[in-house]
């Protein structure tokens, strides 16, 4: 045992800077998972402090129509007999906002009017240090986020329109209990007091609003107040939760965040082990000799093996503690990085989890352990009597390889299952991960065949380049590899960018509506109507469609039998609210799959069903769906099936069209996309107005929204090309290791060719040609990967047209291939500089 | 005592088999002083293998007081090795990545011996590279490095020493510094020296010596006998083979 402890600090202290890039690649992908896992912990403490604060209430009921006098009083009977101590009300609504002073801006806002006893948990954090009351909301006060003062160009102090009314800004929002965090928002939130509602005139009949009633309960009377809730309004659209569920369900959030981010820094510590092996392999090769010579001596096998082994896990722990210290500054950057940020985010502490810091290091150290065993074994085959006679290692299947490299492989499967926290995942990774390798290895194989003619090139560099591709013992494969991957990564995601923005893009197009209005009320349609072809106010083309909120709450049918709202309820989506409406003809986004389509109107109810409807629930035609419509059940027969382009918003998309004739008389608004005028200036003018003359009608911009999703967008390529970039170095770390690795070598060469005639300025063209070669190739391989990648993602996952974007194609090849032969001509200077006798008389 | 049996190495040179040493058989008693002399290719260093378990024979056994090492595994003859036989190399194969001491230490601390330090750096005084003792051996000279090496092959006292071509690497006077030494331990330690050499001036130096051509020994002589024995074509026959003669040939 001493032996072997000696012998691995001995080895460590001899060799620690040519295994330098060992540790290096573990410490990136320790850094990885520390530094995510950690954020995550970060952000969800500032969660678990209030949990409360989340719903700002033990229990939550809320609904999205106007409370029912008699679902009120059952709430209410509910609520003293489980003992409620307090409860307040609140209305939640998107409506746009404007500068009292007539300027030509608007805005959407989710707004929220609350009560006195607002927030019954946590509080609302506002800028300066100004504590919130709820004096501040009283007579016509407003509590708005810094964003919407910037977008209207506001200050505390001034006067904002809401509908009807005129609010004072009195201070600006940095937290809102209640409010949860990434959650999609049409706009930023503004606080208004409950009892000047009535005076926007928003909350009309089929008003877009949600009513929440917030609830103080005793702790032990929480769970059972939600029971009775949901019990009593099992057939109704009256929801009840509890705090806990909501943190529950926040938790199950994070948890899958964290997972999926720390399997993010698992690939890179599993591209790590990539370059691991690939050094282990060659720094055992050059040990043979002394492996020989310590047999010889009389060390066993396993003594030899145990010495390697320990080596690489003090190695391991040396990168998994690099990795910690790396993560350990990139959290200390975040707080710097958000700086004045009033985001939930920046509520943070940011520090080291231990926690995380464990799970990294194990990571680090397991993925070590395991990706060196298999070129560990190679100590096995090294015979003593190589110090007496070169001879090659016998060649037969070895079943104990084999054996390791199976449980490397449950190994490893066990790691990326524990990292997701889910062992199916851990499979799927693992097995996707073979897929590309296998995949990547092939392409790398293919391409180096299809070269091969070039080793008959007149360019005595360029031959040899292509040569040394394929003789043995070169590391071309592991880096064609692991560099191929990152640029796959980074193509690939460049390239899918693109993609998506350019079909928004097409969707704003020339001809197509860019705007849409909502929640216009039955009675505006005429007004709305001349407001929009009036030539002064440079609207394009509109018309006004009727919509209204349904639910579908059963359906009888060949396939499908939904007896109650619970049935339906069990079937997933089929039980949100679907805005339907009815006409009497299809549009021009719309197919016709089955059926007819009515062309005039009738008494009896019909409806057309969208084909995912169809397909998803096996609703056929002749079932009937019965839905309610704000509290109107209507039975309607299926008479056709439509298929919906769904790129296509200019006539929007609905799963549901009745026939006209059932659901005139039903409480209905109107939305109308048109097309609005072109310039900005023009664009907030008619905002505006339209605002100005129908308050309560929300206008929803597809040129702003387009910003927001260009904005989103390039974060989120940001994020992934960080991670793409994090694999691309390394790729480039492998990259260097691998030539440090076969330096010797190299040199040997160079020394060989040296005196053979060629000169320095020969052999850096031939490594430049080699390693230029090698980063085409594996530039070539990411792109076609990133092709594959595009085609897949955008045909099955995003369903939009595949479009090849060959700037970054051949931007992203060109930039591999410089990048990987700039970094092998820089670390093999050392061959360029070594004078040839030395090396021949070492030699 | 060292006894092969009808020993023969048979190798692979592509698809051909090739006999690099025919069979032959060999007693070596304890304490003996033999030198295997021959080409370049006679299959001097391939007996040298055999005789320390370094590979195994085509045919025939190797016996090394009385154990049948043809018969161990590779941790046995590990083993083996680490407590009976000392090496020394025309290359010297130190291991780079150890100082001198270090180099010298490790077979002690293999077999698990104790003050592995205190006798390494008894040993490096004794071939005279006290305040080498640190160096690697990248900074020592070939003649310093062989006598490390030698050092080193006498770590745990083995009875027998093995020395493939020590001064084929060396210039005159380091090859006479490390010939000295190995005679040295010879005649204070008893130990049992095989040494192998094309130089002739080197191995009459020796008690006996074993002439090898193409894999066959031609010649077998005792200088202590004072007179040549053994040509392989008789040696079967035991003519001249003496009862009380410490090297025994035979070889077809």
């Amino acid at each position: 045992m001493m032996f072997v402890l000696r012998m691995a600090a001995r080895e460590t202290r001899a060799s620690w800077k040519r295994l330098i890039f060992f540790f290096i690649c573990i410490a990136v992908g320790v850094a990885a998972i520390v530094t995510l896992r950690s954020v995550i912990q970060s952000v969800r403490g500032v969660f678990g402090k209030e949990a409360k604060a989340l719903i700002a209430a033990d229990v939550l009921v809320s609904t999205n129509s106007a409370w029912m006098p008699d679902a009120r009083q059952t709430i209410e009977h509910r609520f003293a007999e489980y003992d409620a101590t307090e409860w307040t009300e609140s209305v939640e609504t998107p409506t746009m906002s404007r500068p009292a002073d007539g300027r030509a801006v608007a805005r959407m806002v989710e707004l929220r009017a609350v009560q006195r006893a607002f927030p019954l948990y946590g509080t609302v954090g506002l800028e300066g240090g100004q504590t919130y009351s709820y004096a501040l909301l009283q007579q016509h006060g407003v509590l708005v986020r810094p964003e919407l003062l910037t977008a209207l160009g506001l200050k505390v102090g001034d006067q904002l329109s809401i509908g009807q009314a005129v609010f004072v800004i009195r201070g600006v929002i940095t937290t809102e209990p209640g409010r949860r965090v990434g959650g999609f928002s049409l706009g930023p939130r503004v606080l208004i007091d409950y009892d000047d509602l009535p005076s926007t005139g928003l909350i009309n009949v089929g008003s877009r609003a949600r009513h929440v009633l917030l609830v103080r309960v005793p702790e032990d009377r929480i769970e059972p107040l939600v029971r009775a809730l949901r019990l009593d309004f099992r057939e109704q659209y009256i929801g009840a939760r509890s705090y806990r569920s909501t943190d529950d369900e926040v938790g199950r959030d994070f948890d899958r965040a964290e997972n999926y981010l720390s399997m993010v820094g698992l690939v890179i510590v599993i591209l790590g082990g990539i370059a691991v092996s690939s050094v282990t392999r060659v720094f055992i090769m050059q040990k043979i000799r002394g492996i020989a010579v310590l047999k010889c001596v009389g060390a066993r096998s396993s003594q030899i093996m145990a010495v390697y082994v320990l080596q690489v896990v003090a190695l391991g722990c040396a990168g998994s503690l690099l990795g910690i210290l790396l993560a350990r500054g990139t959290l200390a950057a975040i707080p710097v990085a958000l700086g004045s940020s009033t985001s939930i985010l920046a509520e943070a502490d940011y520090g080291l989890s231990w926690s995380a810091a464990a799970q990294g290091s194990a990571v680090g150290i397991l993925v070590s352990l395991l990706f060196s065993l298999v070129p560990l074994m190679q100590v096995r085959y090294v015979k003593p009597s190589l110090l007496l006679r070169d001879e090659p290692p016998p060649r037969r299947r070895d079943w104990a390889r084999l054996g390791v490299m199976a449980l490397v492989s449950l190994g490893l499967m066990g790691v990326a299952g524990w990292q997701a926290g889910s062992l199916r995942v851990g499979v799927v990774v693992c097995c996707g991960f073979a897929a590309l390798a296998i995949v990547l290895q092939l392409a790398g194989r293919l391409l180096i065949t299809l070269i091969a003619p070039l080793a008959k090139s007149p360019s005595f560099p360029l031959r040899h380049a292509v040569l040394h591709l394929s003789r043995p013992g070169n590391q071309a494969r592991v880096i064609l590899f692991a560099v191929g991957l990152g640029a796959f990564f980074v193509i690939g995601v460049r390239s899918l960018q693109g993609s998506l923005l350019q079909e928004f893009s097409i969707q704003i197009s020339e001809d197509a509506p860019d705007m849409f209005l909502i929640d216009i009320q039955r009675d505006q349609a005429d007004g709305m109507r001349a407001f929009l072809t009036d030539p002064k106010n440079h609207a394009g083309q509109s018309r006004l469609m009727p919509v209204l909120r349904a639910r579908v709450t059963g359906v009888t049918g060949r396939e499908t039998n939904l007896e109650t709202f619970e049935d339906v309820r069990a079937r997933g989506s089929l039980a949100r609210e679907y805005t339907v409406t009815y006409r009497d003809h299809l549009e021009a986004n719309e197919r016709l799959v089955d059926g007819e389509f009515p062309s005039s109107p009738s008494p009896d109810p019909e409806v057309s069903i969208e084909k995912g409807i169809h397909e998803r629930f096996a609703i056929n035609l002749e079932d009937t769906v019965r839905f309610d419509v704000l509290g109107r059940t209507i039975s309607a027969r299926v008479t056709s099936i439509r298929e919906v382009d769904w790129r296509d918003a200019r006539s929007g998309g609905f799963m549901f069209v009745f026939r006209p004739g059932a659901l005139e008389q039903a409480p209905q608004t109107y939305i109308a996309p048109l097309k609005g005028p072109a310039d900005v200036a023009a664009r907030a003018r008619f905002q505006h107005d339209l605002v100005e003359k129908f308050p309560n009608v929300s206008v929803i911009d597809f040129r702003e929204i387009l910003e927001t999703v260009r904005d989103i967008m390039s974060k989120v390529t940001l994020a992934v090309t960080v991670v793409g970039g994090l694999v691309l170095f390394s790729g480039a770390l492998i990259l260097v290791g691998a030539v440090a690795m076969t330096k010797f070598q190299r040199i040997y060469e160079a020394a060989v060719l040296k005196t053979l005639g060629a000169n320095t300025r020969t052999i850096a063209k031939m490594l430049l040609f080699e390693y230029g070669v090698l980063g085409s190739l594996a530039g070539i391989v990411g792109s076609l990967g990133a092709v594959a990648l595009t085609w897949g993602v955008s045909r099955y996952a995003l369903e939009i047209p595949w479009r090849i974007f060959a700037a970054e194609h051949v931007g992203g090849v060109a930039v591999t291939a410089v990048m990987v032969a700039a970094i092998g001509v820089l670390s093999s200077l050392d061959v360029l500089r070594h004078k040839p006798l030395a090396t021949l008389r070492a030699e | 005592m060292i006894e092969l049996r009808e020993v023969s190495k048979t190798v692979m040179s592509g698809s051909e088999p090739l006999t690099i040493l025919h069979p032959l058989s060999l007693q070596i008693e304890r304490g003996r002083f033999l030198a295997i002399v021959g080409p370049s290719g006679s299959g001097k260093s391939t007996l040298l293998g055999l005789l320390a378990g370094l590979d195994a024979p085509t045919s025939g056994s190797v016996s090394i007081d009385g154990v049948d090492i043809t018969k161990l595994d590779e941790d046995r003859l590990a083993k083996l090795r680490g407590e009976k036989i000392g090496f020394v190399f025309q290359f010297f194969h130190l291991i780079p990545s150890l100082t001198a001491l270090e180099n010298v230490s490790v077979p002690i601390e293999i077999i698990g011996g104790r003050d592995a330090r205190r006798r390494a750096a008894t040993l490096i005084e004794e071939v005279g590279l006290t305040g080498r003792a640190h160096h690697y051996p990248s900074q020592l000279s070939g003649g310093e490095q062989q006598r490390v090496a030698l050092a080193r092959a006498l770590a745990n006292d083995p009875p027998i020493v093995l020395a493939d071509e020590p001064t084929g690497n060396l210039d005159t006077t380091n090859g006479r510094h490390i010939m000295a030494l190995l005679r040295g331990i010879h005649q204070r330690r008893g130990t049992t020296v095989v040494l192998v050499t094309h130089d002739a001036e080197l191995a009459a130096t020796a008690d006996a010596r074993i002439v090898l051509r193409d894999g066959r020994v031609v010649e077998t002589i005792d200088a202590g006998a004072g007179r040549p024995f053994a040509v392989p074509s008789d040696a079967h026959q035991g003519s001249d083979r003496h009862a009380a003669e410490p090297v025994q040939v035979e070889s077809e």
